[in-house]
């Protein structure tokens, strides 16, 4: 090309340019990630599909730009921390609140949003998850809580009541066991899903005494945690969980009691919208409180739980978030919610959207005490170890108070010992 | 074992049928009937699941399928976005093999020909790739990739890639070259060859079994990759394959095997696929057209 | 590491030639030193902090060191890595080896239509072939067990093959054989098409037989290749990361741990990222050691004849 004719295209793109940029400049783009993606024709992935649409259609001066990662090998969570690491990410993560929350937030990586989220209306259960040392960091629309799945229709025919008390529950179990059904689907192979199992039975052996023993007061080898642990070896070998709780995962526990193969599993709300779908099991399964322990300390309104669906903003973010405080309020909106298909909402005015989720809503209102998961309440160095721990002690051979002794050490080493 | 015979065209005419058709051949052929069975029956086990809804998937996970339900491909299909996901795979792929081959193909030579206390060192700088885990340099990689300005594209994936497969192939051509004769290299510079023209018309063309499992191999491990992909790319546009099909198995609640079923079939055939057309090639071996004289 | 000397060197440097080394090393170099040789070093040094991988780094010297080798996981990581290379040496080469000599030298239409099959299992990304196992295995669903229930093998359906520490171990190395068997297939099979059919023919009028002639002849030719093999199946061993990871988690009770699995919990799991690393440094340098031994214990008599 000729001088003159370089110069006249160098203008032109110049020009072009600053027009679009000019376009530009009006939008703003959050990006977020998260797990669900939004072409997924799954139900539980309604509520972020129905809620980034309207929130589009509504906010037509933002762009969402939603960025899916699944959560095969924990992605998402890795993928967060790598990226931060660097001082690249999003704008808006899904996050479940607690201590790897409080990281991040300790790092300085995510945005204080104390007074913008002051307003919104939420559970105090979820709004401590997503907070750390005083300040709020995102929301929580859905809150997700423990408790004992029971396949009524298997009970209705071996003619068995729902358990209230620990010794009714072992009696259930026989009666199960020798009717040839597994009493407790649990899926221990994947590490974590026994960790409930183990919170209650704690609880109701010495009550909260996981505070405590975070905060230095009693040992993690103290009798309640050992009691507990001792229980679920027994009920281990009595078969309560099964001929093989150890190669059982989480995927073959689903599967168990989608068809009434087993007739209990300690869980999380989490599982109300798979157990309520028709196209997934054809059992009829309720949600109900944990049994207490008679003479125990714990009681029935002693509840573990933490955010089923959270999110939280990063301080790369700062500078659009009046963007993000518009997003994450509607997030929270009973409008978005509706859509969801079996999480319990943490936002009021919610109904449930079926008998299922109706019933873990109702044991979720009675909560005095919520405790959220240890394996994402403790430093990070404590997490995966105690759930490790625990899983041992579904192993006739483990000797409990040593595996117990050998976690103290640990805690030890992180927080300092027992004063 | 002297091994300078000379090798004529003929080399690799098949032999006159066996005439050992006795006991020993029936039983080999037995037993590696029986082992092609068993590698290949696992790759069926996606077939028995993608036909079948999630109710009957979980009451029988194993029979025939009711139906063949292809809804669970067409909600994969849209899922992984398959235009998309396949040339975005497509672009990873090319790279690593670009940046895999040439350079290991180069550098193996090097190790193999040109033997001295100092080659000798770097070939075991270069093997010492080989002992890392992926894991272990996932942060800096990334943190690396971020400072030069790479990350979120496809040089950020295929260069790493690339980076791990490179002491591997080095390793695997140098042991390919070796087993070379050396003759034909002596011949060549007393013809008067430079090094470059030995290398290009001698050597790269009579490792061509060794080059296509390269090409082949690499491309194939640029298909499967997961972790690279994941770390290096973050916007859904330019997601991969297998980082799509990953976003299938979702939620801790949900169950979906089936539709998983279907995304790792699409995500799996297009590899098997190309293995097919040109395994053919690796086990072919060399053709030596040219024998040398003497 | 001897230096092989047997051409007298020449008194004149060979600058071109020395040119071209540098050339063809280029490429391969600095590729590898951006993006695996930096990462390494930052590794190194990394893992003599205590860090959590955001960039606070506090020195701490051999602590970490210390730590993991204090450890009982690291010790049953460590025992599980070399038993796992011990039997891929033992098991998996002379399988792949049986496979490519009888592919090569039985020419049958049926063989000739097999041989392509082998390799069709490494094709898949580790985290499928994981999902593979666990349903071949699963306690509740696996193949396995549906099979032993269908046709009532009691001891079959009894067998917990993810659940049983003594077990899971097997369970995993049978999956990985399955997976990883077809590369060392395929590059043995194109070493021993190497070798002029003069010999074998040669073997054939001599009256060797097919066990014969692979034992004294093909087996020597193929050694180097052979040798290849055995540091990749060591190498890989000690790495193992993927399949015990995406099966067991580790397995029962730390039955099934491995090196790179504590890297991983370190690194992802505990925010440990400085003894991460260290495990890291120690994976590396044992596998360094093991391929110094290995090369320089058998010195290699074909691979003196210098064109320099």
């Amino acid at each position: 090309m000729t001088k003159s004719k370089w110069y006249g295209f160098l203008v032109m793109t110049l020009a072009s340019l600053l027009v679009l940029s000019g376009v530009a400049m009006a939008q703003t783009t959050l990006t977020i990630w998260a797990v669900d993606g939004l072409e997924l024709d799954d139900p539980h992935a309604y509520y972020v599909q129905s809620m980034v649409r309207n929130f589009t259609a509504d906010n037509p001066d933002i762009t969402l730009d939603w960025v899916a990662f699944g959560t095969e090998g924990a992605a998402l969570n890795n993928r967060v921390r790598v990226a931060l690491a660097a001082n690249q990410g999003p704008d808006i993560f899904q996050s479940w609140g607690g201590t790897f929350m409080g990281e991040f937030a300790r790092m300085g990586k995510l945005l204080d949003l104390t007074d913008d989220l002051a307003d919104v209306a939420t559970s105090e259960a979820a709004k401590s998850a997503m907070s750390y040392d005083g300040k709020v960091y995102g929301i929580a629309p859905f809150f997700a809580i423990a408790g004992l799945y029971v396949n009524e229709e298997v009970f209705e025919k071996l003619e068995l009541e729902v358990p209230t008390t620990m010794a009714e529950l072992e009696a259930v179990c026989e009666v199960l066991v020798a009717n040839d059904i597994q009493p407790f689907a649990v899926g221990a192979r994947d590490e974590w899903p026994i960790l409930a199992t183990y919170m209650y039975l704690v609880n109701r052996y010495g009550g909260n005494i996981f505070e405590d023993a975070v905060a230095r007061e009693v040992r993690f080898d103290a009798d309640p945690f050992v009691q507990a642990g001792l229980k679920i070896q027994e009920w281990s070998g009595r078969g309560f969980f099964g001929p093989t709780p150890m190669s059982e995962g989480y995927g073959d526990a689903q599967l168990l009691m989608q068809t009434g193969q087993a007739a209990l599993q300690l869980s999380g709300s989490w599982l109300c919208g798979l157990y309520a779908d028709a196209n997934q099991t054809d059992q009829t399964i309720g949600f109900y409180s944990v049994p207490i322990l008679e003479g125990g300390v714990g009681s029935a309104t002693d509840l573990m739980g933490m955010t089923d669906v959270g999110f939280v903003a990063t301080s790369t973010a700062a500078s659009k978030k009046d963007a993000v405080v518009r997003f994450l309020t509607y997030a929270m909106s009973v409008e978005a919610a509706e859509k969801e298909a079996g999480r319990v909402a943490s936002i009021p005015g919610v109904d449930p959207p079926n008998r299922l989720t109706g019933m873990a809503s109702d044991v979720f209102t009675q909560a005095e005490t919520i405790q959220f998961w240890w394996d994402q309440n403790l430093p990070p160095a404590l997490t995966n170890p105690i759930n490790l721990t625990i899983q041992s002690f579904l192993m006739q051979d483990t000797d409990v108070k040593a595996e117990l002794g050998r976690y103290e050490i640990l805690v030890e080493d992180e927080l300092g010992r027992v004063q | 074992m002297r091994r300078n015979l000379a090798h004529g065209p003929e080399q690799f005419a098949a032999p006159k049928a066996q005439r050992r058709l006795g006991v020993s051949a029936v039983v080999v052929h037995v037993v590696l009937v029986i082992l092609a069975l068993i590698v290949v029956s696992p790759l069926l086990i996606p077939f028995f699941f993608t036909f079948k809804t999630p109710l009957e998937f979980a009451y029988n996970p194993w029979g025939l399928p009711e139906q063949l339900r292809w809804t669970n491909f067409e909600t994969a299909w849209k899922m992984v976005r398959i235009g998309e996901g396949l040339l975005n795979s497509a672009k990873v792929c090319l790279g690593t093999v670009l940046f895999t081959v040439p350079p290991a193909a180069m550098a193996g030579y090097v190790f193999a020909f040109y033997r001295s206390r100092i080659t000798n060192i770097l070939f075991y700088v270069v093997m010492a790739g080989f002992f890392v885990p992926v894991h272990m340099v996932l942060i800096p990689l990334y943190q690396f990739t971020t400072s030069i300005g790479i990350n979120n594209s496809f040089p950020g994936v295929f260069l790493p890639l690339s980076a791990f497969g490179i002491p591997f192939w080095t390793i695997i051509y140098r042991s390919f070259y070796t087993g070379l004769p050396k003759e034909l290299v002596e011949a060549g510079r007393i013809d008067g060859a430079g090094h470059f023209t030995v290398f290009m018309r001698i050597i790269f063309p009579m490792a061509k079994p060794a080059t296509v499992l390269a090409v082949l191999l690499s491309f194939m491990g640029g298909w499967s990759d997961f972790i690279i992909g994941l770390i290096m790319l973050s916007s859904q546009s330019k997601f991969t394959m297998q980082l799509r099909i990953s976003q299938f198995i979702g939620n801790l609640g949900a169950n979906y095997f089936p539709q998983y079923a279907a995304g790792v079939i699409i995500s799996s055939l297009p590899t098997i696929l190309l293995y097919l057309m040109f395994y053919k090639y690796i086990i072919q071996g060399t053709t030596l057209a040219g024998a040398i004289k003497g | 590491m001897a230096v092989p000397q047997t051409i007298a060197r020449k008194k004149k440097r060979d600058w071109y030639g020395l040119g071209f080394i540098t050339l063809f090393l280029l490429p391969a170099l600095v590729i590898l030193g951006a993006f695996m040789f930096y990462p390494i070093k930052e590794t190194f040094r990394l893992s003599f902090m205590r860090s959590s991988g955001f960039g606070e780094e506090i020195y701490v010297g051999w602590l970490n060191y210390q730590r993991i080798f204090a450890s009982p996981e690291f010790r049953q990581g460590f025992i599980n890595v070399f038993t796992w290379a011990f039997w891929s040496v033992v098991i998996q080469i002379p399988l792949a080896f049986f496979i490519a000599f009888t592919c090569v030298n039985f020419r049958t239409r049926l063989i000739g239509r097999l041989r392509g099959v082998y390799y069709l299992s490494n094709v898949l990304p580790s985290a499928i072939t994981a999902m593979l196992g666990v349903f071949i295995f699963s306690p509740t669903s696996g193949v396995i067990k549906t099979f032993a229930k269908s046709v009532g093998w009691q001891w079959l359906e009894r067998i917990d093959f993810l659940g049983d520490p003594n077990i899971a171990f097997w369970s995993l190395f049978s999956l990985a054989t399955w997976a990883y068997i077809g590369f060392g297939i395929i590059y043995l099979m194109a070493n021993i098409e190497q070798i002029p059919s003069q010999i074998r023919e040669a073997a054939l009028i001599d009256g060797a037989t097919q066990l014969q002639y692979a034992w004294r002849i093909v087996i020597p030719y193929v050694s180097y290749a052979l040798r290849v093999q055995a540091i990749l199946a060591t190498v890989g061993s000690i790495k193992l990361f993927d399949l015990p990871y995406m099966v067991t988690l580790g397995g029962p009770r730390n039955a099934t741990v491995t090196l790179g699995i504590t890297l991983y919990r370190e690194a992802f799991l505990n925010w440990q990222y400085g003894r991460g690393a260290a495990i890291g440094v120690i994976i590396f340098l044992i596998c360094l050691a093991i391929t110094v031994l290995q090369f320089a214990f058998v010195n290699n008599a074909d691979t003196t004849s210098e064109v320099f």
